[in-house]
């Protein structure tokens, strides 16, 4: 399917901000003070889920 | 009498520009916040902003649960959509959304003009001496290193407290502000390099475009070459930033950062032309 070149940096930008607010939405947020370390809730539930599993 | 207002031709080179601009802008804030008082407080240091201490700290992550010093959660959430980018356009991030690539870009046009090109022409080879374009003997595998760079910062960032790159960081040294003497060797060497070499650290050292390279071949949105219509008549291939040869037939080519330049400089219609490929080769 060809795209017009103009909707090209739209596309790219929407993209990176879709991804962006993805990635936030997972956990992977800015924590306060939280450099070194912290925990993603999508992880932590990973965790949880495995536990329960095994 | 009413003069009608007459619509400018859309310009993508114009269009990318602006991005490349805010890009920088973007950055250069992110580095200003960085030396005000207090930053750990609101979020996250200036090292929590990039891609690639993402890929720097995903391995301690994974291993020990713990994040490199002075990353953040926050990393991930880049990374997650620096690779969205390049899962739908390739190294679309590297042409259009870097900092870092538009600062060379800026470089490269700046060092053009100081050698007394007035006015660029597109498809029309520079005749000023600098940038260079190196031998492909010498080029090819020189662009092997930030594979090998790579490589090196994965295993070094199991061993380290902070991210490898940090004190090398070019990013750093351009946008963050906050500057160590190792910082200013690796300004001076990105500058002296860019102004030698357009997008040197892009095409030889950057470990986030080496990661990103893999995407070019699976990426559904990329240019599309015709050759019914293609002359070979190389315009494409001067105006490439990252010195491909033979533009249309390596337009998946792992260093092609999506800049669309070669699509800007096409004179021919339906040569190249931008497409959503369903399915990858």
């Amino acid at each position: 399917m060809k795209i017009n070149p103009r909707y090209y940096p739209a596309i790219i930008i929407a993209t990176y901000v879709i991804f962006l607010l993805l990635g936030i939405l997972l956990g992977f947020g800015p924590e306060r003070g939280g450099e070194g370390r912290g925990n993603s809730s999508l992880i932590r539930l990973a965790f949880i889920t495995l536990e329960t599993l095994a | 009498m009413t003069t009608a207002a007459r619509k400018k031709p859309f310009s993508l080179a114009k269009s990318r520009r602006t991005i490349q601009w805010l890009a920088v802008i973007g950055t250069f804030v992110l580095g200003l916040r960085h030396i005000m008082p207090g930053e750990a407080s609101r979020g996250g240091s200036f090292d929590s902003f990039c891609a690639f201490g993402g890929i720097e700290t995903l391995l301690p992550y994974l291993f020990t649960g713990h994040l490199l010093k002075s990353t953040n959660l926050l990393n991930f959430s880049v990374l997650i959509a620096t690779l969205g980018v390049a899962l739908v356009a390739g190294r679309a991030f590297c042409g259009w959304l870097c900092g870092l690539g538009a600062i060379q870009d800026f470089v490269a046009e700046w060092t053009r003009k100081l050698f007394g090109e007035r006015r660029h022409i597109r498809g029309k080879q520079s005749k000023t001496i600098l940038p260079l374009r190196l031998p492909a003997i010498v080029d090819r595998p020189l662009r092997y290193t930030k594979y090998l760079v790579l490589g090196i910062i994965l295993i070094a960032s199991l061993y380290a407290a902070f991210p490898p790159l940090r004190e090398f960081c070019p990013v750093r040294a351009v946008f963050s502000l906050k500057m160590t003497s190792l910082l200013w060797l690796t300004l001076g060497i990105f500058l002296a390099g860019s102004i030698l070499v357009e997008r040197f650290w892009c095409k030889y050292l950057c470990p986030l475009g080496a990661t990103l390279a893999i995407f070019n071949k699976i990426s559904p949105v990329r240019i599309v070459s015709d050759n019914n219509h293609c002359n070979n008549c190389g315009r494409c291939d001067i105006e490439c930033s990252m010195g491909i040869e033979d533009v249309p037939h390596n337009l998946d080519h792992p260093e092609c950062v999506r800049c669309m330049e070669c699509l800007n400089t096409c004179a021919r219609d339906g040569s190249l032309e931008l497409k959503v490929i369903a399915k990858v080769k």
